[in-house]
C-alpha cells in the first residue's frame, strides 16, 4: 500500500527542476534547470509539459524544450521511464508532492543510463525489443484461422501467466540492473546503414538480454501452444548473455512497476537450464 | 505474382491485427507508428472484449443479440452490415485471441470467464485482469515481431505519418512519413494503405486517451480528400480522475459496488468530507434517480454529473469541477478483493487512499465514434462481403481506414467493450480484401513513379521547413492546444447548446488561424519534439471545426450527442385515452426525427475555406429496424406499446405485400 | 562491451558462456565451498588442543604422494578458475547500491567485493602456509621472505608462528570473513542459478538457511583464526615432536624432514635439511617430487 502523501502545509510556488540534457547521441550532456509554477496533483510529466509550454530556463533563457517521451500517463504503457531523483522509475507516476516530501530542494530528472540518448530523456531501447525477439516471445500457431479456441487452461495457469504477461517493456528492470551494460555503437566509415545495422544487433544479441526477457521466456515455455518451441527459448537463454549472466543483484524485481516476479522468473530458467544441459549432454 | 506491399499506419489493436493478417496472406508490411507499437493507446483499455459465447447462448444470447445490443446501443447510427458481421465474427476473434496466448482469466474448469459490462443482459465480456487491452495488444505485437523477425514486417517506430502519397487519378499509392529522430521526410510507395491510427481525443485537451491520440494521421487523410464522418459523436464517460496532465478512467464497477455519488450541499464545503453529515449531503443521482440509483447508464451519469458541477455550481473543489465517488462505507477488505485493481490506480496517481478518503471524480471524454468515412460491401445475408476491396476502404481510391479512426460500427455511443472486438475484427477482416484489391490493381508500389513521391516529400519538407523558420509568428502551440482543449471542452461534450457551438465555431476558426502563426522554441534539426506537436495541433483543427459543424446540424438528442434544447418530452397526461394519443403523437415525431436525422454525418475538407463541407448519407438499418430507447423515460410503457403495434403492422404489410408479389 | 568496435565473431568465450558461468558457480560450491568448510574445521580444532589439530593434519597428510594431485586438481585448479572467471564477472558488472540501496543489491556487491577480497586472500595465504608448489628452490625462496611456513608435522607451532605478526592476524581476519560471506551468500545465488530455490518465499526461507549457515561458519572460521594466534608455539611444538616420534615409531606417519622444522626428534640433528638425504632414508614413502 501507498502512503498518504504529506500533506504539505505550504506547498512551494515554484519548483525547481533539474535535468540532465543532451543535445544528441554522442554530444556531451550538460545539466539545465527550469522553474514551474506548483500546482496541486502533479507529476513530472505535467512538470515537462510546463517546461516546453514556457520554453524558458531558469535564468530566462530562451531555449528548445526538454525532449521526453510519453503515452498512456497511466502506468501501462512503458514510455516514461527516467531517471528520477537517481531512481529509475515512470515519469507519469511520479507525484511532485511525494518527489518533494523526499528531497524538498529540487527535483533531478536523467535520462537511462543503459541505452543510447536520442535527446535529453529520451532514449534508444531497440535492444530491449530485440531481446524479445532473441528469447522467441510469442506462441507459435499455424495460422491466424479460425481453428477454435485454445486450450484451456487452470486459474492456477492463468494466474502464474497473466503478471509475467503484464510486462510493458519500460525497461526500469534493465536500468536498475548491475549487469546489464550499456552498449552504444557508432557508424564506422564506410559502412551502409544494413551493415551498421547488422552489426548493432549482434553486438545487442551477445550481451545480457536482460529480465524482462528471460522472464517472457519463462511466460510462454509455460503456454500450452507456446511450449512448443520451449527448448529454442531454452537455446537462447543459454547462448552468450543468457540467463546465466544473471549475478542475482534482484533489482529488477524491485523497481520493475508491474511488479512482475521477475527473479522467480529468473530462477525457473535456471532450472530449465539446468536440465536442458544435462539432457542436451546425455543425448545429443 | 509480385511481392505485395502495404503501408499499415498505426499499431493499436487494429493495426497490429491488420498487420499480422497481411503477413500471413503473404505481403510485406511497412508498419509506421509515433510509438513503439506495443505502447500504443490500445493498451490503456481495461475492461474487456464482447462476444457472444456458449455460456450466454444457453440462457438465450446468440450473435444476433449481440449485434441486436450494438445498434440499439448505438442508437441505430451504426450501419447494420458492418455490426452484423462483426457479431458473428466476434467468438472467432476471442478464441483466436485465446490461441495467440491473452492470459483471459478462467473459470473453475479452466473456460474463458466472462463478465456483463453496460448494455446487455448477458455476461459476455472476456477479459484478463483489468488490463485486457494490454494483454489483446500484446499478444498481437508478439505476433508481429514474429513475422518482423521473419523478414516480412518491417517497423517504423518514431515515424509520424503526414500523408497520404496520390496519383492524378486519386488513387492512394503510399505515405510520406516523418522519422522523428532525425527529422528525415521518407515517402513509402505501397500498393495500399491502412490508417489505424485511433481516436481523437486530444481535441479536448486532456482526455481519457494517450497523448498519441490527436487524431492528427486521420486529419490528414481528411485534408487529403477522405471524407470524415459521424464528427460530432463523442463519448463521455461518467467516472474519471481530474489530473494535471491527464483525466484517467475510473471504472464503472466502482458504482456496480455500491460507490455512491455526492456532492456538499454547500457549494464549497470547507470540512473534510468525512465531517459532513448525511443531512448536508447530496446523493443527486439517488435523489433523482431513486429506481436507478448510481447505476444509471453512463450518459445520464455524465449528464447529471456535469449538471451538478455546472448548472447548480456544487463542484466539491472551488478550482476545478469534480464529485465525490464515495466507497468509504464499504469494508476495506470487501473493496480490497473486489476492486483492488482500480483502487490502486487512485492511490497511486492522487495519493489518496480511496478505502478512507472519497474519490473526486468528473466525466472525461473517453473515445470517438467519429472517424474516417469507410466502405463495405454488402453481402446475400445482410452481412459484409468477405475479401470485397471495398471493406473498409474510404472515400480515397487504396486508403483503408480500421478501428477507432473508422466510424461505422459504434453509431451514435459506443457500447463498453465492443471498441477492442471491432479494432481487431476491422484488422483481421480488412486483409483478405486488401490483397484482394492489390490484385485488381494495375502498377504496383514498385512503379509508382518517383516524380509522384518526390512532390509527396516535398511539399511535407516544405510545410516543416516554413514552420521551423517562421520567426514572424508569435504563438505557442502548447498555450495555443490547451485554448482549443478548454473551448471544444466547454462547447461540446456533454450538454451542447447551438449557442454555444455558434461561438465556439467562432472562436475554433481564430484559434486555427494563429495556430498556423506558431513559433517554435526549437528550430533545431534533431528529435525535434516541438515541430512535430505544432504539426499535430495544425491538424487537430479540421477535426475540431467538423465536431463543431456536426453538432450544431445535429438537432437532436442520439446516443452521446445530447442536445436539451431538443429533448424528447415524456408524456404528461396521466388519463389514458389522453396519454395514448401522447404516446402516438410521441412515436410519429420520433419517426419524422429519424427520417431527418438518422443519417450519417459526413464532412468533406475544403482547402480553400479552410472549412468543412457537411452533408448526410443514409444509414443501413434493412436489418433492424430504429425502435426509440425510452430509457428512465415517464410514459415509457404507452410509447413501447404504440410503437410495437406499428412494428407489427409494418411488418405484417410488408409479409401480404411480398406474398401477393 | 561499451566500445565501438564489438566484433560480431564470437570468441571461445561467448561460444561457451553459458558452460563457463556454469562451471564457476560449481566450483564455488564442489569443490571450493566443501573444502572450506572442511578446512575452517580443521583448523578451528586447533582450539581443542595441539594434538587434535596435529592429528587432522597427520590424517590429510597421509594422502602422501597423492596429496599434491589432491590439491592440484581439487582445490587449486578449480580456484584459479573459479578466481579468474570471478575476477572477470567482477569487473563486467557495474554496482550501484548508491542509488538502489536494496539488501540484495548489497550482497551483490558484496559477493563481488569479498570475492576479490578472496582473491588477494588466498593468493597470499596459499603462499603463506603451503607455498603453493613444492618445489625446494621455491620453498627456500619463500622461507626467506617468510613465505611457505607450513609444516604439517608441526602443524601448530609453525602456523602460530607464521601468525605471529599483526598484519598477518588482521589480514587472516578479513581474508576468514569475506570468504565466510563469500561462500554462505555465493550458496544462496548458487540456488537460484541452478533453479533449486524459485518462488520469491521459497528464497527468502533459503537465505534464512544460508544466513545460519554463514553465521556458524563464522563462529567456526573465527575460532580457526583465533587458535592460530593464541596457540604458544613452544608448547606447541613439544607436544608435535612428542606426537611425531611416536607416530613414526608406530609406523603411522612417514618420516619427513621438509614437513617438520628441524631438528627431527627421530633423525636427530645430523641429518640437516638436506633433501637428498631425506629421499635416501625415507625412500618412496617421503613425500618426494613435491
Ligand atoms: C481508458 C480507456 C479504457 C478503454 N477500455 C475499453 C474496454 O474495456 N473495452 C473496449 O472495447 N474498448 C475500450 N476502450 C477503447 C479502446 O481502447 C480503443 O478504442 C482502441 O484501443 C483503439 O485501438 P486502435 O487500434 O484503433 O488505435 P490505438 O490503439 O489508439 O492505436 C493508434 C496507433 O496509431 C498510431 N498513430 C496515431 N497517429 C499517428 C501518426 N500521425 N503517425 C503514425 N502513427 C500514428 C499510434 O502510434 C498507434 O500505434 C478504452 C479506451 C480508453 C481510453
Ligand atoms: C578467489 C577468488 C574468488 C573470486 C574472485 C570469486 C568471485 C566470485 C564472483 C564474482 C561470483 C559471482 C558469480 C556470479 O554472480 O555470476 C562468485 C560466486 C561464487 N563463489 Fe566465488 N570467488 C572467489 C573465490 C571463491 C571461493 C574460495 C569460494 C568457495 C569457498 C567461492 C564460492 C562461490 C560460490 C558458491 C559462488 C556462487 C555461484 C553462483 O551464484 O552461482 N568463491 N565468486
Ligand atoms: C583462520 C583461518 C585459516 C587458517 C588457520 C588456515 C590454515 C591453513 C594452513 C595451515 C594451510 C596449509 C596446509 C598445508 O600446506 O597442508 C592452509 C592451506 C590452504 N588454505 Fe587455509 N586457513 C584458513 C582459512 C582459509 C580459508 C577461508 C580458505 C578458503 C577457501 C583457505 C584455503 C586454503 C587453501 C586453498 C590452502 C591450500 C591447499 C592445501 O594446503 O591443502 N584457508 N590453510
Ligand atoms: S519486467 Fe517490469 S521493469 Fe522490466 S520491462 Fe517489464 S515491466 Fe518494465
Ligand atoms: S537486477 Fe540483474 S543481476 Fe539478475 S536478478 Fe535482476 S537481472
Ligand atoms: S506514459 Fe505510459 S507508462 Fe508513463
Amino acid at each position: 500500500m501507498i502512503a498518504p502523501i504529506p500533506t504539505k502545509k505550504n506547498p512551494p510556488s515554484e519548483i525547481r527542476v533539474r535535468v540532465l540534457r543532451q543535445n544528441g547521441p554522442g554530444e556531451e550532456p550538460y545539466w539545465e534547470l527550469f522553474d514551474v509554477g506548483y500546482e496541486r496533483e502533479m507529476n513530472v510529466i505535467s512538470v515537462l509539459q510546463k517546461i516546453a509550454a514556457k520554453g524558458k530556463n531558469v535564468d530566462g533563457k530562451k531555449v528548445a524544450p526538454v525532449a521526453w517521451d510519453c503515452g498512456c500517463l497511466e502506468e501501462v504503457c512503458g514510455s516514461c521511464t527516467m531517471v528520477i531523483n537517481g531512481q529509475v522509475r515512470q515519469s507519469c507516476s511520479a507525484l511532485v508532492d511525494r518527489l518533494l516530501a523526499d528531497e524538498p530542494d529540487e527535483i533531478v530528472l536523467e535520462p537511462m543510463s543503459k541505452f543510447p540518448v536520442i535527446r535529453d530523456l529520451m532514449v534508444d531501447r531497440q535492444r530491449l525489443f530485440r531481446a524479445l525477439q532473441r528469447v522467441k516471445a510469442w506462441v507459435p500457431v499455424d495460422s491466424y484461422y479460425n481453428l477454435g479456441p485454445g486450450e484451456r487452461q487452470s486459474t492456477k495457469e492463468q494466474e502464474r501467466a497473466y503478471p509475467l504477461s503484464q510486462c510493458m517493456s519500460c525497461g526500469c528492470c534493465l536500468e536498475a540492473c548491475p549487469q546489464y551494460n550499456k552498449i552504444e555503437l557508432t557508424r564506422n566509415e564506410g559502412e551502409t546503414d544494413e551493415q551498421f545495422e547488422a552489426r548493432k544487433l549482434a553486438a545487442f544479441d551477445e550481451a545480457f538480454v536482460g529480465a524482462h526477457a528471460i522472464s517472457q521466456a519463462m511466460l510462454f515455455n509455460h503456454n500450452p501452444t507456446g511450449k512448443a518451441i520451449a527448448g529454442e527459448r531454452l537455446d537462447a537463454l543459454m547462448g552468450p548473455g543468457g540467463v546465466s549472466a544473471c549475478g542475482n543483484a534482484q533489482n529488477c524485481v524491485a523497481v520493475c512497476p508491474k511488479e512482475i516476479p521477475l527473479t522467480t522468473s529468473i530462477a525457473r530458467a535456471g532450472r530449465a537450464t539446468t536440465f536442458a544441459a544435462i539432457k542436451k549432454w546425455f543425448e545429443t | 505474382m509480385a511481392q505485395q506491399r502495404v503501408v499499415v499506419v498505426g499499431g493499436g489493436l487494429a493495426g497490429l491485427a491488420a498487420t499480422m493478417k497481411l503477413a500471413e496472406l503473404g505481403a510485406q508490411v511497412d508498419l509506421i507508428s509515433l510509438t513503439p507499437v506495443k505502447r500504443s493507446h490500445s493498451v490503456c483499455a481495461q475492461g474487456g472484449i464482447n462476444s457472444c459465447n456458449d455460456q450466454t447462448r444457453q440462457l438465450g444470447d446468440n450473435e444476433w443479440k449481440h449485434f441486436d445490443d450494438t445498434v440499439y446501443g448505438g442508437d441505430f447510427l451504426n450501419h447494420q452490415p458492418p455490426v452484423k458481421e462483426m457479431a458473428f465474427w466476434a467468438p472467432k476473434v476471442i478464441d483466436l485471441m485465446d490461441r495467440l496466448g491473452v492470459p483471459f482469466n478462467r473459470t473453475g474448469e479452466g473456460f474463458i470467464d466472462r463478465r456483463r459490462f453496460g448494455g446487455t443482459l448477458y455476461k459476455r465480456t472476456a477479459f484478463a485482469g483489468a488490463t485486457t487491452g494490454q494483454q489483446l495488444l500484446y499478444a498481437l505485437d508478439e505476433q508481429v515481431r514474429r513475422r518482423e523477425a521473419e523478414g516480412l514486417v518491417r517497423k517504423f517506430e518514431f515515424w509520424d505519418f503526414l500523408g497520404p502519397i496520390q496519383d492524378e487519378t486519386g488513387r492512394c499509392r503510399g505515405v510520406v512519413a516523418q522519422d522523428m529522430v532525425s527529422m528525415k521526410i521518407e515517402a513509402f510507395p505501397a500498393d495500399a494503405v491502412i490508417v489505424a491510427t485511433g481516436g481523437c481525443g486530444l481535441l479536448f485537451g486532456k482526455s481519457t486517451m494517450s497523448v498519441f491520440c490527436t487524431g492528427s494521421a486521420a486529419s490528414r487523410c481528411f485534408q487529403a480528400g477522405a471524407r470524415y464522418a459521424n464528427c460530432e459523436f463523442i463519448q463521455v464517460h461518467p467516472t474519471a480522475i481530474p489530473g494535471a496532465d491527464k483525466l484517467r478512467l475510473m471504472s464503472e464497477s466502482a458504482r456496480g459496488e455500491g460507490g455512491r455519488v455526492w456532492v456538499p450541499r454547500t457549494p464549497h464545503d470547507s470540512r473534510a468530507p468525512k465531517d459532513i453529515p448525511a443531512g448536508d449531503r447530496f446523493y443527486f443521482l439517488e435523489e433523482r434517480y431513486p429506481k436507478y440509483g448510481n447505476l444509471v447508464p453512463r450518459d445520464i451519469a455524465t449528464r447529471e454529473i456535469f449538471d451538478i458541477c455546472v448548472n447548480e455550481g456544487l463542484s466539491v473543489d472551488s478550482d476545478r469541477m469534480c464529485v465525490y465517488l464515495d466507497l468509504t462505507h464499504i469494508p476495506k477488505a470487501e473493496l480490497d478483493r473486489k476492486l483492488g485493481g482500480i483502487l490502486e490506480i487512485y492511490e497511486k496517481f492522487q495519493g489518496v487512499d480511496p478505502r478512507f478518503e472519497p474519490m473526486k471524480i468528473f466525466p472525461a471524454v473517453h473515445y470517438s465514434m467519429a472517424g474516417l468515412w469507410a466502405d463495405y460491401a454488402k453481402s446475400g445475408d445482410g452481412g459484409l462481403l468477405p475479401g470485397s476491396p471495398r471493406n473498409q476502404m474510404t472515400s480515397i481510391e487504396g486508403l483503408y481506414a480500421i478501428g477507432e479512426c473508422d466510424y461505422h460500427y459504434h453509431g451514435a455511443n459506443r457500447l463498453g467493450a465492443n471498441s477492442l472486438l471491432s479494432c481487431i475484427f476491422s484488422g483481421l477482416f480488412v486483409g483478405p480484401s486488401i490483397i484482394n484489391y492489390i490484385a485488381n490493381q494495375q502498377g504496383g508500389y514498385a512503379e509508382v513513379p518517383s516524380s509522384l513521391t518526390e512532390a509527396a516529400v516535398k511539399t511535407q519538407q516544405e510545410r516543416h521547413d516554413k514552420l521551423l523558420k517562421t520567426s514572424t509568428g508569435d504563438e505557442n502551440p502548447y498555450l495555443i492546444h490547451q485554448e482549443m482543449g478548454d473551448l471544444m471542452t466547454r462547447a461540446a461534450t456533454v450538454v451542447r447548446r447551438n449557442k454555444q457551438l455558434e461561438e465556439a465555431i467562432g472562436h475554433i476558426d481564430e484559434l486555427h488561424e494563429r495556430a498556423m502563426r506558431v513559433s517554435l522554441s526549437d528550430g533545431g534539426h534533431w528529435t525535434n519534439q516541438n515541430v512535430i506537436f505544432a504539426k499535430s495541433v495544425q491538424d487537430m483543427f479540421p477535426l475540431a471545426k467538423s465536431l463543431l459543424h456536426g453538432a450544431l446540424l445535429r438537432d437532436e438528442c442520439r446516443g452521446a450527442h445530447y442536445k436539451p434544447d431538443f429533448e424528447k418530452p415524456s408524456l404528461t397526461s396521466e388519463e389514458p385515452v389522453e396519454r395514448r394519443r401522447q404516446a402516438e403523437v410521441w412515436c410519429d415525431e420520433f419517426e419524422a426525427n429519424n427520417r431527418k436525422f438518422l443519417k450519417s454525418t459526413i464532412a468533406t475538407w475544403d482547402t480553400n475555406s479552410n472549412q468543412p463541407q457537411m452533408s448526410y448519407e443514409d444509414v443501413d438499418t434493412s436489418l433492424i429496424p430504429p425502435r426509440p430507447r425510452l430509457y428512465g423515460l415517464v410514459g415509457a410503457e404507452a410509447i413501447e406499446e404504440v410503437w410495437n403495434e406499428r412494428a407489427k403492422a409494418k411488418a405484417d404489410s410488408q409479409q401480404t405485400a411480398t406474398s401477393t408479389h | 562491451m561499451t566500445s565501438a568496435t564489438g566484433s560480431p565473431s564470437e570468441s571461445f568465450f561467448t561460444r561457451h558462456e553459458f558452460a563457463i558461468r556454469r562451471l564457476h558457480s560449481l566450483t564455488g560450491i564442489v569443490p571450493l565451498g566443501a573444502y572450506m568448510v572442511v578446512h575452517l574445521a580443521t583448523n578451528a580444532s586447533l582450539l581443542n588442543g595441539t594434538e587434535t589439530f596435529q592429528s587432522l593434519v597427520y590424517l590429510i597428510h597421509s594422502a602422501g604422494a597423492a596429496l599434491p594431485l589432491v590439491e592440484w586438481g581439487l582445490i587449486f585448479t578449480p580456484l584459479l578458475f573459479h578466481a579468474i572467471i570471478g575476477v572477470w564477472i567482477a569487473r563486467t558488472g557495474h554496482s550501484n547500491t548508491g542509488n538502489y540501496k536494496y539488501p540484495s543489491n548489497r550482497r551483490y556487491k558484496w559477493q563481488r567485493i569479498t570475492g576479490l577480497i578472496a582473491f588477494v586472500y588466498l593468493m597470499m595465504h596459499v603462499w603463506h602456509l603451503h607455498g603453493w608448489v613444492h618445489f625446494s628452490p621455491w620453498i627456500k625462496l619463500g622461507d626467506q621472505l617468510g613465505f611457505a611456513q607450513f609444516r604439517a608435522y608441526n602443524a601448530a607451532s609453525t602456523l602460530a608462528v607464521a601468525m605471529n605478526s599483526l598484519f598477518w592476524q588482521a589480514f587472516y581476519l578479513v581474508g576468514v570473513w569475506a570468504c565466510i560471506f563469500h561462500l554462505a551468500n555465493g550458496l544462496w545465488t548458487a540456488g537460484i542459478t541452478w533453479g533449486l530455490w524459485i518462488s520469491a518465499a521459497a528464497q527468502r526461507r533459503a537465505l534464512r538457511v544460508c544466513t545460519a549457515f554463514g553465521v556458524v561458519l563464522l563462529v567456526v572460521g573465527t575460532s580457526a583464526w583465533w587458535g592460530a594466534i593464541s596457540t604458544d608455539p613452544e608448547a606447541a611444538k613439544a607436544i608435535e615432536d612428542r606426537m611425531y616420534k611416536a607416530n613414526v615409531e608406530a609406523g603411522l606417519v612417514p618420516r619427513s624432514v621438509k614437513k617438520r622444522t628441524q631438528p627431527d626428534p627421530v633423525l636427530g640433528d645430523s641429518s640437516g635439511d638436506d633433501a637428498a638425504s631425506e629421499l635416501i632414508s625415507t625412500g618412496p614413502l617421503s613425500d618426494a617430487g613435491q
